[in-house]
């Protein structure tokens, strides 16, 4: 790939990913921020046009399942129209579309509250439920992955891989299971299931807490200490900076801990953030399990009875997370990769 | 590096990355071929078993077992892993449900290689505005919820095999998209593509003869660790309810009707669990390994 031959009168980049709307603005972070906001608008578009188109091929609506099957015709044929539902699909997604941009969801078909003020109610729940299970994660990998690299082959390496091939290959309902099994029915150290908000105490909302995000947390661990694992292997192995940094005569574990390790988080911050999107659909069985009133849950019970105004709010609301993770993945990069940073390339 | 591919991966379950094929260099060195034997192994036998198995072994029906034979602890009489609740034969359950899992992990895996396949090697192959709109479509459907939406289409259209094979090779195609995609990138600037071209080689015969069978060992690699991940999430849809419509065997929906009785009869949920970590392990090893292999360091 050649660079175009023009004669600019502004630096270049010869990169060619660097697009024209790039060159003309300012700094480089802040056109990456512009470029992947346009990036990340198309991409919203599509997944609530493809959730609204999915939902209208299934048969049967809310009007019809709210009325029960000794409704007459005449009798759902009216509350269609009272829930709008007899319009064609296009003018129902753009008056959604429309509300959803000024942050108006609508209202659940079933309950007739906004569907606003019912996510306001279970996204802490979820949001929790994810924040903990990646802090354990983390907490746990870095150590784990760290004392794996110090030396490749060794003991510590050998038992953190076969714990995380293991843990990778182990569904996350099982888990659940299993945990429960052992800390709740066994030992009775923790509750089997339940939810417990914040103010009736945090430890009480801890205990409730633990053995779900443990149930999601302990697979990203597997995952994420293999990840970083092996890329740290890679920096001390092929990187000739830790060869400099050795000849200076720099402590093993310094090498490890201050140079490959913090090359080696550039990495952790992009699978964390691509892994968000994964987890936060993982969150729904877990909620089920554990009976948990979070997004996950509202959305079986909103499947179960045809309220597709909630189903495409929790759509949108999951997919979402998954978009702006990957922005923020890409704005921590320009911040703290000098290279992108000063707009070297 | 400003744009970061993601790692190649069903929407949900474990992802994968480039690193972790390095870190598989060592194993292949220290086990030789024994790391793709043993697990490629144990997928045969658990095949032979769920679909030999319950002949082979004149075991009675998965279903409408005797409800007074309920409960049966194992090794009882004419029930080696005892029975259910509903007095149906545990180990016939486990064998006839690993039946569909395979069935359904299979088939969604090779739709979603063909189809995924073929538009990503497309994509890369063609290049520009095509390959541009091809990847914005399918970072469409990578950013979406696909279990969400899997939950919902089951539900509606009424659990069944067709439709959790449907659901979940529409969301398998992505991922398979971007391993064709980056493989065929790499491939393009080789020199026998460009000695091929210069030959006058039509497009649709460079796809077929010299790029296809130089992408699919990797398309098929992926599958392995595919058939994993499908496992898992066919699991997950019977274990809801929404995938194999009870009282056909499942795994899924094994483990969700020991659930309910965990503290009594802890061996209903543990049965189900194993067939479940061994079939993925073996996939998941399978897969690591011959990704070792191919990555070529």
């Amino acid at each position: 790939m050649t660079a175009t031959a023009t004669t600019p009168r502004v630096p270049v980049s010869r990169d060619p990913r660097v697009s024209r709307l790039t060159r003309v603005t300012g700094s480089p972070v802040l056109r990456l921020i512009v470029k992947r906001l346009l990036m990340a608008v198309p991409i919203m578009l599509g997944v609530t046009i493809l959730t609204f188109w999915v939902l209208s091929l299934i048969p049967g609506n809310a009007a019809e399942q709210l009325l029960g099957a000794e409704a007459t015709p005449e009798d759902v044929a009216l509350l269609e129209r009272q829930l709008g539902l007899d319009q064609p699909g296009v003018v129902r997604y753009l008056e959604w579309l429309q509300g959803a941009v000024t942050g108006d969801l609508g209202n659940s078909i079933v309950s007739r509250q906004p569907v606003s003020d019912v996510l306001a109610d279970r996204l802490p729940v979820t949001g929790e439920l994810v924040l903990l299970a990646f802090l354990i994660s983390l907490v746990l990998a870095i150590p784990v992955a760290l004392l794996a690299a110090h030396k490749p082959g060794g003991i510590m390496d050998r038992i953190s891989m076969v714990v995380s091939t293991l843990g990778l290959s182990v569904a996350n309902y099982v888990l659940a299971l299993i945990l429960v099994l052992v800390f709740a029915v066994t030992l009775g150290w923790l509750p089997a299931i339940g939810y417990v908000p914040l103010e009736d105490g945090l430890w009480a909302n801890l205990e409730a807490m633990i053995l779900p995000s443990a149930a999601i947390g302990f697979p990203l661990f597997c995952f994420y200490t293999r990840f970083l694992r092996g890329d740290l292997v890679d920096q001390m192995q092929q990187e000739e900076y830790v060869t400099t940094a050795r000849a200076k005569g720099v402590g093993s574990w310094s090498v490890l801990i201050k140079h490959a390790f913090r090359n080696s988080s550039f990495g952790l911050i992009t699978v964390v953030g691509l892994n968000l999107g994964a987890l936060i659909g993982g969150t729904v069985i877990i909620e089920q399990i554990f009976a948990l009133p979070g997004i996950g849950q509202m959305l079986l019970q909103a499947i179960n009875t045809r309220d597709f105004v909630v189903v495409q709010a929790a759509v949108v609301i999951f997919a979402l997370v998954a978009v702006v993770a990957n922005l923020v993945v890409d704005l921590l990069y320009a911040v703290l990769d000098p290279r992108i940073r000063y707009g070297s390339r | 590096m400003a744009v970061v591919e993601p790692a190649p991966s069903f929407a949900i379950g474990p992802e994968i990355d480039e690193a972790e094929a390095k870190a598989g260099i060592r194993g292949r060195r220290r086990g030789g071929n024994l790391g793709t034997w043993i697990p490629a192994g144990l997928i045969a036998f658990v095949v032979i078993a769920c679909f030999l198995g319950p002949t082979l072994l004149s075991l009675p029906s998965p279903v409408g077992g005797n409800i007074l034979e309920s409960n049966q602890p194992a090794f009882s009489p004419g029930h080696f892993l005892g029975t259910d609740p509903n007095g149906n034969d545990i180990l016939s359950r486990l064998l006839n449900g690993g039946q569909s899992s395979l069935w359904i992990a299979l088939a969604v895996n090779i739709l979603g290689l063909v189809i995924g396949g073929t538009l990503g090697a497309l994509s890369g192959y063609v290049g520009g505005v095509a390959d541009t709109l091809i990847m914005r479509v399918l970072d469409v459907l990578i950013a979406f919820p696909s279990l969400v939406l899997t939950l919902a289409v089951a539900q509606a259209l009424g659990p069944s095999m067709t439709n959790t094979i449907f659901a979940l090779a529409f969301f398998s195609i992505p991922a398979f998209a971007r391993v064709a995609r980056s493989a065929v990138l790499r491939l393009r600037e080789m020199p026998f593509m460009a000695a091929a071209k210069l030959a006058g080689t039509p497009a649709w015969r460079m796809l077929f003869k010299h790029l296809a069978p130089n992408i699919a060992p990797q398309l098929i690699t992926f599958g392995m660790l595919g058939m994993g991940i499908v496992i898992i999430i066919e699991g997950a849809l019977s274990f809801l309810g929404l995938g194999i419509p009870d009282p056909a065997p499942s795994w899924g929906n094994m483990v969700a009707t020991g659930q309910l009785s965990l503290s009594a009869t802890p061996m209903l949920v543990v049965w189900p669990s194993v067939a479940l970590l061994v079939t993925v392990l073996a996939f998941n090893l399978l897969g690591e390994n011959l990704r070792a292999r191919w990555s070529g360091r």
